[in-house]
């Protein structure tokens, strides 16, 4: 029998497979698609350390010819990015740890029995299909007087559903005995909750401490509604504001004069770089979580 | 052991309601944050729909505000811009699953074909990262190769070619958004894909393989059938929710040039309630007008996803 299925599997990963034209064909198709990916964030890099009058002689490069740190040192000087930045670290940090208990704990209950489980089940479930729409959120916020708090990007983000039901999929594939006997040793649903369960499932919970800090950390459509204040918007709000601010390549000497910086595709590709950086530093080192994906529960369940 | 499991939903059914729910007094602890969450934040909003049928005073807010019929969506039916977004909305979603929806499928198709297991981790790294990024980001490293001076006019021009404002082009911004949409989220939309083709019973591929199937054969017969299911139901889901085309991307993208092509219901409501001096009536009821279509299409496309025998939306 061992022989036998030996045998079968050979022809797939031993060395009889040769290299063909399909292979050959399939490297150069990813690694096209590759490219196309990468070359927007290359030429962005390349962009915010080449001397604008370089670039605007020669926008298309492959490499650098002259570095200059001048677009970094205009942004570093302004500082509304890093304003931006520590108020998206708050949000970032506030919003992880209570997007995080409130999903589990309703990820981890929903998995139990207990009388009107479906009615609130459904009733979270109903909120997918259907909702009330921008402006009675809008007046919701502004009721509740968290205009100008930034307590207005976190709170309305609470539990994604989906994430939830990923988490409830992953609960559920863990073996019954394991609650029942610590049950039979006395200890409490929290106790089984939080020291018996989560500790088991801690691929998932970094994985979904990731997907939701991500999400923070990209917050800008409720500073963009709810905060006015300068101080308090987030750094992809402040990121917007400079993209989207009419530039000019070539510096124009009235504004110099005017003592206002106009925000030149340097400064502007600066800013995306400095926007960028905590999750290019993060993302290839944990690359195996973030790329588990949704498909963490899908398989499973 | 048989006998243990059958004899419990017998126990359970004697206690009384009150007597359960008290010995799961911890879930209800559990699921309390969550469900206020979801009262608050979900549900309040909901019960200010009744603005789409109101004259919207600040002084005197939702609830009292007088009543004015159907006025707002009078208003509204009749208001161009209004079907332009209608248009625009679902003619970009027709788009994006026409041309977004089959490319991660054929990605994972070929991802799964790759032998060399470093390269492979390498590009599927590099076509998730986009994934994580926000439009915001994104839409400034398209504005910015995209725009005259940018990278993608320069080689036109050093072709022999035309410059081309892309962005301000009636003709060309929704290929635009859908080229981008699916160059930021094709990688991360065939994780799905991928892990559904590990779950395929290897002892199929070794059997063709005896039989003399080679890869194409074998991606042909065995892989895409595998898999077939699960596109299938996506394919429904992505049709079902074809009101929401991805507001973030339009919004940092687009420009007052191609309002024509590229203003969707999200963008419209934002644009004239925030942008102009907004009534509030006749934004709710646009919501409203989204909200409604959009619930009938999911609950269509989650329908049939169970007739399949699929699990459907969540």
């Amino acid at each position: 029998m061992t022989r036998i299925r030996s045998h079968a599997r050979r022809p797939r990963s031993g060395p009889i497979q040769r290299t063909t034209f399909f292979d050959i064909l399939n490297i150069l198709f990813t690694a096209l698609f590759a490219l196309i990916i990468l070359y927007p964030f290359y030429n962005c890099i390349l962009l915010s350390v080449t001397p604008q009058h370089i670039y605007a002689r020669e926008p298309f490069m492959l490499y650098p010819k002259v570095l200059t740190w001048e677009s970094y040192y205009v942004v570093f000087e302004n500082r509304v990015l890093f304003t931006g930045m520590g108020v998206t670290a708050m949000i970032t940090a506030l919003g992880v740890v209570y997007n995080m208990i409130l999903t589990l704990l309703l990820a981890y209950a929903f998995n139990k029995k207990f009388p009107l489980r479906s009615f609130f089940l459904y009733m979270i479930l109903f909120t997918l299909y259907f909702s009330g729409g921008l402006i009675p959120f809008y007046l919701l916020i502004k009721d509740l007087g968290l205009m100008d708090n930034i307590l207005s990007m976190v709170l309305p983000t609470g539990v994604s559903i989906t994430y939830m039901t990923v988490m409830r999929k992953y609960f559920a594939a863990i073996p019954e005995e394991l609650e029942e006997s610590a049950r039979l040793d006395g200890a409490s649903e929290l106790v089984i909750l939080f020291r018996i369960i989560l500790p088991i499932c801690m691929p998932m919970v970094v994985t979904f401490c990731l997907y939701y800090g991500v999400e923070r950390w990209n917050e800008w459509w409720y500073g963009m509604l709810f905060i006015k204040n300068a101080f308090k918007q987030p750094l992809q709000l402040v990121l917007r504001g400079i993209i989207q601010a009419a530039g000019s390549t070539n510096t124009s000497s009235h504004l110099l004069e005017a003592g206002i910086i106009p925000f030149n595709d340097g400064i502007k590709m600066a800013s995306i770089v400095i926007t960028m950086f905590p999750i290019l530093c993060v993302y290839p080192f944990l690359q195996k979580y973030f790329v588990q994906g949704l498909a963490i529960g899908a398989v499973k369940g | 052991m048989t006998a243990h499991v059958e004899r419990r939903p017998g126990a359970a059914r004697r206690k009384s309601v009150f007597r359960r729910a008290w010995e799961s007094r911890y879930m209800y602890l559990l699921i309390l944050p969550g469900i206020l969450f979801f009262l608050i934040f979900r549900y309040i909003p909901i019960y200010g729909i009744q603005l789409a049928f109101k004259t919207f005073r600040a002084s005197l807010g939702i609830t009292l505000s007088p009543w004015c019929g159907l006025e707002n969506f009078e208003y509204l039916f009749l208001n161009s811009d209004f079907w332009v977004a209608v248009r625009n909305t679902l003619l970009i979603s027709l788009y994006q699953v026409v041309f977004c929806f089959p490319f991660p499928v054929v990605l994972a198709l070929f991802l799964n074909e790759i032998r060399l297991a470093r390269y492979k981790k390498f590009v599927q790294t590099v076509y998730t990262f986009p994934h994580f990024l926000s439009w915001v980001l994104i839409s400034g490293i398209v504005m910015n190769l995209l725009s005259s001076s940018g990278a993608v006019n320069s080689l036109i021009a050093a072709l022999g070619g035309q410059k081309h404002q892309f962005l301000t082009d009636k003709a060309l911004f929704r290929s635009i958004l859908v080229f981008f949409l699916a160059w930021k989220e094709s990688g991360w939309n065939c994780i799905l894909y991928l892990a559904s083709i590990t779950a395929i019973d290897p002892s199929l591929y070794e059997a063709a393989t005896i039989d003399g199937a080679n890869r194409w054969h074998r991606m042909r017969y065995i892989t895409w059938p595998g898999i077939s299911m699960i596109v299938v139901v996506t394919l429904i889901l992505r049709i079902g929710s074809m009101m929401d085309v991805g507001f973030d991307q339009v919004i940092n993208l687009y420009n007052a040039s191609v309002y024509d092509v590229g203003d969707i219901i999200d963008t419209y409501i934002y644009r004239i309630t925030f942008q102009r001096a907004g009534n509030f009536g006749v934004s709710t009821a646009v919501g409203l007008f989204k909200g409604v279509t959009n619930c009938i299409l999911l609950l269509s496309a989650n329908g049939i996803c169970k007739l399949l025998g699929e699990e459907g939306i969540v």
